[in-house]
């Protein structure tokens, strides 16, 4: 053992003196010897492999993903499926064309905005009937409502009801999604790159089209990279009551006709390739939106403003002008397989949310043919200006509020785990799974009055569960 | 609801390439009884037929003077010298300096002079064992203690002949990539027959991917190798043996007994910072026979035995 531990590298080290002099004395120089290898250690210049370091798209080629979405919202609220399939074609000159077809499937329940009592509360709200619209699905006593018909007008109306403690739920929900998103992505001189997309996605309450266009320049021996971005969307928002005055009070009646909202995004970004392991990445975006951004399912409950006993109940009120600024940082470090993922993000707008993300996540390389990817993201958002959990009745009615919990402070944390499989060079099986834990961010807000057993806060805990497969020919 | 410019949006928006792959350039030819490849990572495709070209030249310029086949290469001079000293260029001097300084450190195991086993030792499969006398009677042309370097001139005994087979075409591989890496900064793969060596990792820095067929014969998905720097060579041929009593005799030959060696792993590839630092630890793996992996160990190398 003394013996060869006297003995190690004692070839090696040799034979690389006398290489090095062999190539001096026939004419090229030693130093390009270690010029042209950058790195001599054994580990670095030669490792084997994981699959899933090669690049994801290769020349030539068509990838086929479809995936399956299952997301699931704890307490009985928002269950969705949602199947996907896209298309991805690169081309022999670094093109790339894309198409992706995503249908959802939402079903259950919603916090409605209305904040809990002690005794049971009624909200009425229009049936779709009224509308001629389809009769199976907003009628029946599944959605956890009634239709009740005024004997008088022949009015029919749908009457739910939140039980005594409980948060307030909305549980008629039922929507189908369907999106439709097509890009192109072409090199337009050596280093430029030209990305344009469109998006189109229809719910029966809601259609969303966008158009997209960005440009790309490599500097620097393509270790920077310039990014240029902007995208259009216009929203149109149609539920089948139509949208509710703002603070109109809430009723059985048909509301107004249906709103337009409408979004402009820029998008700066730089992205740099610090060594050949590590890359950073910085954008900032811009957004500005006008139009109508009220939800007109949310209603407030104005409640007595000692005993906290509620009133009556008001659609909300949102400002119809919202500008957004995010600032991202990224970190992409690669060692051999593994690779770490680190991002930040801050957010600021208009309304008064400002939230952060971090996020972390690692590539686990197994075997050759494996990896897995577990993370973990927190989150951090304060309320909007305007968000409130109640109306008290003696106070004039602010220009804007809004009880959705999605403006409200909180915090969230979110573990994944991730995972894929090649199990060819064609095929590659994939799967996901994370859970989702929001938890009120500061103080809790109590109503008025001896109310403290009634919980204000209505964020949600869910579990999404993805699985998918991916062919490539 | 949008999926806004899903290249750069957003905390989950980083994509895994940093930037899309492009086959690199390959010339393709043939010398020294190999396929050679050379593959430059680049757009300039006239840039990479120019390197192509060039290190073509160079490989048959190597083969040329080193070859044992060819009649008026330098070492059939060399070869044919029967006793007499021949003068010898200054590459030709280093290339033997080499090979003396190999022996040296080797105890004997490297040795260039002998490749005459070679007449009696035919590796093909087959149970045909040479006769003990005839290993004898080859013995006294073998060892490199017996050859007299001078300046710029080689003495051989009569009879006695070198071969750079162990030798060659590790030192071509090295010295094509060098010359191209001074033509350019686009990244560089020289690969003649199995041997090869990067000039560096590729554009996006990432590896080269080489199919090794040794490295695990049996996982066809699992043969590939990543390489971002240094060099790759492989001894061993899986194929080349003779099988009498049971007993598999390797093609690899040691020049002290005349005999292959026993114990000798099928294939060793070796990753080294030069081919040629490959090459001869992978030769010298295979002669150490049963203890090849003990002294890689040793040696610190990157390699892959096969048994």
């Amino acid at each position: 053992m003394q013996l060869s531990k006297k003995n190690k590298g004692r070839v090696g080290a040799t034979l690389c003196l006398i290489t090095a002099n062999l190539f001096t004395v026939t004419g090229l120089h030693a130093q390009d010897i270690t010029d042209s290898t950058n790195n001599p250690s054994a580990q670095d210049s030669a490792e084997s492999l994981n699959v899933y370091d090669q690049p994801a798209s290769t020349p030539g080629t068509t990838t086929i993903d479809s995936a399956v979405l299952f997301y699931k919202e704890d307490g009985g609220r928002i269950q969705a499926i949602e199947p996907m399939v896209s298309l991805t074609h690169n081309t022999e000159n670094d093109s790339v064309f894309s198409a992706k077809l995503t249908f959802d499937s939402l079903t259950g329940a919603t916090p409605n905005g209305a904040a809990p009592w002690k005794s049971s509360q009624i909200f009425t709200s229009p049936t779709r009937q009224a509308n001629g619209d389809d009769e199976n699905e907003g009628s029946t006593g599944a959605s956890g409502g009634t239709i009740v018909i005024d004997p008088i007008t022949g009015q029919r109306t749908l009457e739910y009801t939140a039980d005594a403690f409980m948060l307030p739920l909305d549980s008629g929900f039922v929507d189908q999604r369907t999106a439709l998103d097509l890009g192109f992505t072409t090199p337009l001189t050596s280093g430029t790159k030209l990305s344009l997309g469109l998006n189109g996605s229809h719910e029966r309450d809601y259609n969303s089209f966008s158009g997209r266009a960005s440009i790309a320049q490599d500097f620097n021996n393509k270790t920077t990279t310039l990014s240029l971005g902007v995208n259009y969307e216009h929203d149109v928002s149609k539920p089948f009551f139509g949208t509710p005055t703002p603070f109109s009070v809430m009723s059985g009646d048909q509301k107004g006709p249906s709103q337009n909202k409408n979004v402009l995004s820029l998008i700066a970004g730089v992205t740099q390739v610090m060594t050949r392991n590590w890359l950073l990445q910085f954008n900032y975006s811009y957004g500005s939106v006008t139009g109508y951004q009220t939800d007109p399912y949310k209603i407030l409950s104005v409640v007595d403003p000692t005993t906290g006993a509620p009133q009556t109940y008001l659609y909300e009120s949102r400002p119809e002008k919202r500008t957004r600024h995010a600032f991202y940082a990224g970190s992409k470090l690669a060692l051999g397989s593994y690779v770490t993922d680190l991002s930040a993000r801050y957010y600021h707008d208009s309304w008064g949310i400002n939230s952060i993300t971090a996020n972390m996540s690692e590539h686990i390389p197994i075997g050759d043919l494996m990896y897995i990817e577990p993370g973990v993201r927190y989150y951090h958002q304060s309320a909007a200006d305007f968000f409130t959990y109640y109306l008290p009745s003696n106070v004039a009615l602010p220009l804007y509020a809004s009880a959705d919990s999605r403006l409200d402070s909180f915090n969230a944390i979110t573990l994944s785990l991730s995972g894929g499989y090649m199990i060819n060079d064609q095929i590659e099986l994939y799967a996901m799974v994370d859970a989702y834990r929001q938890s009120k961010a500061g103080q809790k807000d109590t109503l008025p009055g001896n109310n403290q057993d009634l919980k204000l806060y209505a964020g949600t805990n869910a579990l999404s569960m993805m699985t998918g497969v991916k062919v490539k020919f | 609801m949008t999926f806004f410019l899903p290249v750069m949006a957003g905390p989950k928006g980083f994509i895994k390439p940093m930037h899309k792959k492009r086959k690199p350039v390959s010339h393709l030819f043939m010398a020294m009884n190999s396929p050679c490849d050379i593959q430059v990572d680049g757009d300039d495709v006239h840039l990479a037929r120019e390197l192509g070209a060039l290190a073509e030249a160079e490989a048959h310029r190597i083969e040329a003077k080193y070859s044992r086949y060819q009649e008026n290469s330098q070492l059939s001079q060399v070869n044919r010298s029967n006793g007499t000293p021949v003068e010898v260029d200054t590459e030709m001097m280093a290339l033997l300096t080499y090979a003396n300084s190999c022996y040296e450190l080797s105890d004997g195991l490297f040795d260039i002079t002998s490749g005459v086993l070679r007449r009696i030792w035919r590796f093909d499969g087959s149970d045909k064992l040479p006769a003990e006398a005839e290993i004898e009677a080859l013995m006294p042309l073998i060892g490199w203690d017996k050859v007299t370097l001078g300046k710029n001139v080689v003495t051989l005994k009569p009879g006695m002949e070198i071969d750079f087979g162990g030798l060659g075409k590790e030192y071509a591989v090295d010295r094509v990539l060098m010359l191209l890496a001074e033509k350019t900064d686009s990244p560089i793969l020289v690969n003649f027959g199995g041997d090869l060596r990067v000039s560096g990792p590729r554009r996006d820095g990432s590896p080269w991917r080489i199919a090794i067929e040794s490295v695990e014969p049996d996982d066809p998905s699992a043969a590939t190798l990543g390489i971002k720097s240094g060099a790759i060579t492989t001894s061993g041929d899986a194929r080349r043996f003779l099988l009498k009593g049971g007993v598999r005799y390797s093609h690899i030959l040691n020049p002290r007994t005349g005999r292959p060696v026993i114990g000798a792993p099928r294939s060793i590839t070796v990753a080294a910072r030069t081919c040629m630092e490959a090459g001869i630890i992978s030769t010298l793996a295979m002669a150490k026979g049963p203890d090849a992996e003990r002294f890689l160990r040793d040696e610190e190398m990157a390699a892959w035995v096969l048994r």
